[in-house]
């Protein structure tokens, strides 16, 4: 049971001639005890690297990282008393399961019995009891994910981190592990630090998501507060799918136009835009605030991808002299085929930021 | 009836279709061999037949410093091997016996230390592993040679050079010890190879499993014991075959430095002495050959089982 606090953590990589790299850049991050916070965040984004260096397998190069209260940039992984799942499971090629999961025990100096039993005990919740005889090369996919997950529990340590470890199963597998990974952790109450690339994995496991970008963070929040009110240009355009429709709308006065259609917005956000000296903006739609009207943004359908519950239209719009895509939900089943001229209005939020810096307009999180 | 006269057809047509895919079956099978046929020949023409006549000598009593045709024998020459008069082969025999697994033991250490060593980023890693290789790249007399003249030699020698420099008195190594002389010489020259093989198979390595085993709690040689060396034990197994094959057959090193004294004469020093370094005795130097042949098959086995066993057991 623990909490973390990184403390303006960076990971720079190439001083000197090179040129310096910020792999993290001053990370500021506090995570609760028990919670389950996701790291996300394209490749290359530096969300890997954070979780490294929490594990102690990175230098932190400025800053510190805490876990209680203690100060660990310093010491090496073993003196944390933490677990980490590998995405590719790490486990040992020569050692049998059970060797692979009371190999930390056996470390740490725990007597033979009590080691077997509590590898017993991490292969019951894990239904991984009859393959305990058995060397890694011998099992699923899934089973080796089952088994590095063994490992990491059956140390019972302050912190799991987690680093894509999923991403090497089917998409049925991920699925289906992914709510028992879920479920492990709420019956465990351990804090646990999980990274992926994939926005959806990030949404429906964690408490609160962090997404990164460049080594930047850029907001962390639960994952409604993310969806409902993005801090930024990034975090609107890489949360939900399909994505957020992001249209480049310069600015007449203080309305905004897609094409020749006004876009409703609310009155704080027409107030800052109105003392802004900002000209050009992006708005912010999700598919599903779009929706068919008799006047409103006329488009003509170009793809229909019809998924039973519901189906997002692709449809191409003049706007400022070019066509941009944008993309509407609608629900149930439709009529509309490819090459159909519809009329799209706009019937939810709207996030409006600036082109440039891409900050939020009007309130936030 | 008409029925019966269709099935016998549709009979016909279907072994003959059978005999057409065994026939195109044979075919690849020669376009797969064809090409090999050259090497296999060749290597049964200068290997296999010669070994089969050397098997026929040893069954006979031939010598070259005689003029009586040479006689069939029997298993005379390998009764005779247990005898008091063949007491130098059961010598050269023990030499070779000891002189191999120490060079080939010596090697894999010295050679799996200098891959640890390399198995790290540093500047000039690519340079200071050519360097390391070089000893390997020596032709075995010019490496006997050097050695001779230059380290060992009692009067000029730079090892002597340096005992006297402390105060110690010099040794005539060749002749005090003549074994240990002729084993660092061929450590020497191997541990390079070991290095590269044991290189090969740290590099190998998956990262992330060492890191798993960092933050397991393993010390580092705990990670080296517990999860590096079980997976280098093919590339051991390979090391310890290769080098036991070559070092078993070492002449150059012997003729070189120690040049035929007792104490350092190993079996293919000893066989060439009794045949065609003098001693004419091809028939019984035949048998000796093929005794070697039976023993390196032997030890090989040995060495690797033992090997085997020895990682096995580490749990």
């Amino acid at each position: 049971m623990a909490e973390v606090r990184y403390e303006k953590a960076s990971r720079i990589y190439g001083f000197g001639a090179v040129g310096e790299v910020r792999a993290v850049n001053q990370l500021d991050l506090d995570i609760a005890d028990g919670e389950l916070l996701v790291l996300v965040g394209p490749s290359g984004s530096g969300k890997s690297t954070a979780l490294r260096m929490l594990a102690g397998l990175e230098t932190v190069n400025e800053g510190s990282i805490f876990i209680n209260d203690v100060d660990v940039t310093l010491k090496p992984p073993q003196e944390r008393d933490i677990a980490m799942v590998f995405q590719n499971y790490a486990l040992y090629p020569s050692m049998t399961v059970a060797e692979n999961m009371g190999f930390a025990l056996k470390q740490a100096g725990v007597s033979k019995s009590d080691r077997r039993q509590q590898v017993e005990e991490a292969a019951r919740i894990l239904d991984l009891e009859p393959y305990l005889d058995r060397k890694p090369k011998n099992l699923s996919g899934g089973q080796r994910q089952r088994v590095a997950m063994g490992r990491a529990i059956v140390r019972s340590p302050q912190v799991f981190l987690m680093d894509e470890p999923l991403s090497n199963l089917d998409a049925k597998l991920r699925v289906q592990t992914r709510t028992e990974l879920v479920d492990l952790q709420a019956r465990l109450g351990t804090t646990m630090v999980y990274v992926t690339h994939d926005q959806v994995e990030a949404m429906t496991m964690g408490h609160r998501v962090a997404v990164l970008d460049h080594g930047v963070l850029q907001q962390v929040d639960s994952p409604r507060t993310l969806y409902s009110q993005p801090a930024n240009l990034f975090v609107a355009g890489f949360i939900g799918s399909p994505a957020m429709n992001l249209i480049e709308v310069d600015r007449s006065g203080d309305t905004l136009s897609i094409g020749t259609t006004a876009v409703p917005l609310p009155d704080d956000v027409s107030a800052q835009i109105r003392s802004s000296d900002v000209n050009t903006f992006v708005v912010g739609v999700r598919p599903e605030h779009l929706g068919l009207t008799d006047d409103g943004i006329p488009a003509s359908v170009t793809v229909v991808e019809e998924l039973g519950s519901e189906a997002f239209v692709h449809t191409e719009v003049a706007h400022q002299g070019g066509t941009l895509t944008v993309v509407v939900r609608v629900e149930g089943e439709t009529n509309i085929r490819r090459g159909d001229s519809i009329s799209i209005g706009v019937a939810g939020p709207v996030h409006v930021f600036e082109a440039q810096s891409g900050i939020r307009l009007g309130a936030s999180a | 009836m008409s029925n019966a006269v269709v099935d016998s057809d549709a009979g016909t047509t279907a072994t003959s279709r059978a005999d057409e895919v065994k026939r195109l079956e044979r075919r690849e099978g020669w376009k797969r061999r064809l090409p090999i046929l050259p090497a296999l020949i060749y290597t049964i023409v200068v290997t296999q037949i010669p070994f089969l006549f050397t098997l026929f000598y040893s069954l006979t009593d031939w010598r070259i410093d005689k003029v009586e045709p040479r006689q069939f024998v029997g298993i005379e020459n390998y009764t005779s091997l247990t005898s008091e008069t063949e007491k130098f082969f059961r010598d050269a025999a023990w030499v070779s016996v000891q002189m191999t697994v120490m060079a080939v033991l010596f090697s894999l250490i010295v050679g799996t230390l200098l891959a640890i060593l390399l198995d790290r980023q540093f500047f000039g890693q690519g340079f200071i592993r050519t360097l390391l290789i070089t000893p390997f790249l020596v032709m075995p007399v010019v490496a006997g040679l050097m050695w001779k003249t230059q380290m060992l030699n009692f009067n000029f020698g730079i090892i002597n050079w340096l005992r006297n420099g402390v105060g110690l008195e010099s040794v005539e190594y060749a002749t005090k010890h003549p074994m240990a002389s002729v084993i660092l010489v061929l450590v020497w020259q191997w541990s390079p190879f070991m290095m590269l093989i044991v290189l090969a198979g740290l590099q190998g390595q998956d990262q992330s499993v060492l890191e798993a085993a960092r933050v397991d709690g393993a010390s580092t040689f705990g990670i080296f014991r517990q999860i590096t060396l079980p997976q280098l034990r093919p590339f051991l197994e390979l090391g310890t075959l290769l080098g036991a094959i070559y070092l078993i057959q070492v002449y150059d090193h012997i003729e070189v430095i120690v040049g035929g004294q007792p104490g350092a004469n190993n079996l293919p020093f000893y066989i060439a002495q009794r045949s065609i370094g003098g001693g004419n005795r091809f028939g019984l130097a035949s048998t000796y050959s093929i005794i070697v042949v039976i023993a390196s098959i032997i030890i090989a086995n040995i060495g690797l089982r033992v090997l085997s066993n020895l990682l096995e057991d580490d749990s």
